[in-house]
């Protein structure tokens, strides 16, 4: 009974790292912008998807398929930054929302015309193979992402926290206004913002789908559930709750699918997210972010 | 140092500052006075680069800065200490002050040791500088403006109303720090409501009104023009 719970976790653990890369994106945007990019993931099916054509159509090469990706999900990264949020102004928070909805649709519709049938093969980066620690086991192709989302963890805090270009996203994300007088160019950051926020959204869809050999044009609607999800729960703009919150919903639902059934297993985010809702709206680390800014601004 | 000369900027087809020409001479405190209204942030924000004007010239040290970018003009040594101080509140004190140090290069060795020079000058800012710049009190985050302004080594600190806000007893240290800074050398172009203390550190004073210069001279000038007077100084001062 205890074996079988430790094994959903290290299960919950493995595929969670997926939905903690997700994460990562959705919080570093909303962190910056103070706004939601709706399509972050569908942004990151069609960076696949144009992997996945590179496969089918160019050469079967991994690292082809990964290159091609990555460049994909940045390029449309870029066009959703000029488009939805350089385009509309930072006064307008509702109508980027929903512009940024707009484009959800119409990369699902760019995908769907690129490769027109439901499900395509998505090639896996190595073997799956089966690890074993005593009675536990773990899927290789997860222990590397977990080992990735690591490492991609460290690397962004380390980015945002230990360099100059990190100190001006900081500054510009706290007080645009303020940031633009110490000579920080506002659109450079907002930028560059989006193309870090692409590579991980690369990453992560190519680890994901590598690991789930397949790839369908739902894949944006579910990265959009997971990483959204994962944020929530973690706390918005706070990159180790995006990690922490990723891993919970990878567990809870791991062991919502032994102890039940697949269909519970969805519900059981969704009632995951909404509990948290009402319990801590700010999320795990979120409410510490907003006493944290309750405090900073109570005197400015 | 700093010549304006027939400065036009608008706010959509609102014309703020109708053919303004002042200079901020080098060394020098140049106050910039005038009632609410009269454009004084305007020139601040133009001269910072952040409004475009329509007309007119801006040098610095007979560098053409008039279609300079906002972020090339620190980098000329233009800072600004915004009005309403503007500091990151949710940074530290130290992050603040790297922030100030962003437009110089990033090999630049001289940064660290600025940042010891401004904690000498600052001990307030020093002893909580792990603290979030947001819990500081109204005086503290105008020292940590200033601080930071100068953190960009400029040419030219330009210092929007940095009274503002501020107790009588802060207002005089905030004016105190001012006038070290130009004995230092700082060339400096305050613009003030509260012309009182801003006469106390000029050098040179100009009135604006309606986005135009009505009066340009020495504080002493001031002193003597009785209508300028009444209406700047109040009727108590002789």
């Amino acid at each position: 009974m205890i074996t079988d719970f430790v094994q959903n976790c290290i299960d919950g653990i493995m595929v969670g790292s997926g939905y903690s890369l997700l994460a990562l994106g959705f919080t570093l945007v909303f962190g910056v912008l103070k706004r939601l990019n709706l399509s972050y993931g569908p942004s990151i099916m069609l960076g696949a998807y144009v992997g996945t054509w590179s496969f089918l159509n160019i050469a079967d090469n991994i690292w082809l398929v990964l290159l091609t990706t990555i460049c994909a999900t940045v390029v449309i990264g870029i066009y959703v930054e000029q488009l939805c949020f350089r385009a509309v102004s930072k006064e307008t928070t509702i109508a980027s929302m929903v512009s940024s909805f707009a484009i959800w649709m119409q990369l699902e519709e760019i995908a769907l015309h690129l490769l027109p049938e439901r499900t395509y093969p998505f090639p896996a980066f190595f073997d799956s193979g089966l690890l074993e620690f005593g009675p536990f086991t773990a899927r290789s192709e997860y222990l590397f992402m977990f080992v990735v989302m690591l490492l991609l963890l460290l690397i962004l805090h380390a980015f945002i926290y230990r360099t100059r270009i990190g100190l001006a996203i900081r500054a510009y994300s706290d007080h645009p206004s303020a940031s633009a007088y110490m000579g920080i160019d506002g659109s450079s950051v907002l930028f560059l913002a989006f193309i870090i926020v692409s590579i991980i959204g690369g990453i992560a869809g190519f680890l994901i789908l590598s690991a789930d050999s397949q790839i369908t044009p739902f894949f944006g609607l579910w990265a959009t559930f997971k990483g959204l999800i994962a944020m929530m729960l973690g706390g918005i703009g706070s990159l180790s709750g995006a990690v922490l919150g990723g891993l919970i919903l990878g567990v809870i639902e791991a062991n919502a699918f032994w102890y039940g059934d697949p269909v519970i297993r969805d519900i059981s985010s969704f009632m995951l997210l909404f509990t948290m809702l009402i319990i801590r709206p700010g999320g795990i680390f979120g409410h510490k972010i907003e006493i944290h800014q309750k405090i900073a601004s109570e005197r400015v | 140092m700093l010549y304006l000369e027939d400065i036009r900027t608008f706010y959509g087809e609102i014309e703020a500052l109708k053919g303004l020409t002042l200079e901020a001479r080098k060394g020098e405190v140049t106050c910039v006075l005038g009632p609410n209204g009269a454009g004084k942030t305007t020139t601040m924000f133009t001269i910072a680069g952040i409004l475009k004007p329509r007309t007119g010239t801006l040098f610095l040290e007979d560098e053409n800065l008039t279609h300079v970018s906002a972020q090339s003009r620190v980098r000329k040594g233009i800072a600004l200490v915004p009005e309403n101080r503007l500091i990151f509140p949710q940074m530290t004190i130290a992050e603040n002050l790297d922030t100030g140090a962003l437009s110089r290069p990033l090999k630049d060795a001289g940064i660290q040791e600025d940042i010891l020079k401004m904690y000498e000058r600052f001990p307030r800012l020093h002893e909580r500088k792990e603290q979030m710049a947001g819990t500081l009190s109204g005086g503290e985050q105008q020292m940590l403006a200033i601080a930071r302004a100068l953190m960009a080594k400029p040419k030219i600190l330009l210092m929007d109303e940095p009274s503002l806000g501020l107790a009588p007893l802060i207002v005089k240290e905030i004016f105190n720090i001012i006038r070290q800074l130009n004995e230092e050398g700082v060339t400096i172009l305050l613009v003030e409501q509260n012309a009182k203390m801003a006469l106390t550190v000029a050098d040179h004073v100009y009135l604006i009104e309606q986005g135009k210069v009505t009066f340009n001279g020495n504080p002493s000038e001031i002193h003597q023009d009785e209508v300028i007077r009444r209406a700047y100084l109040g009727s108590e001062v002789s």
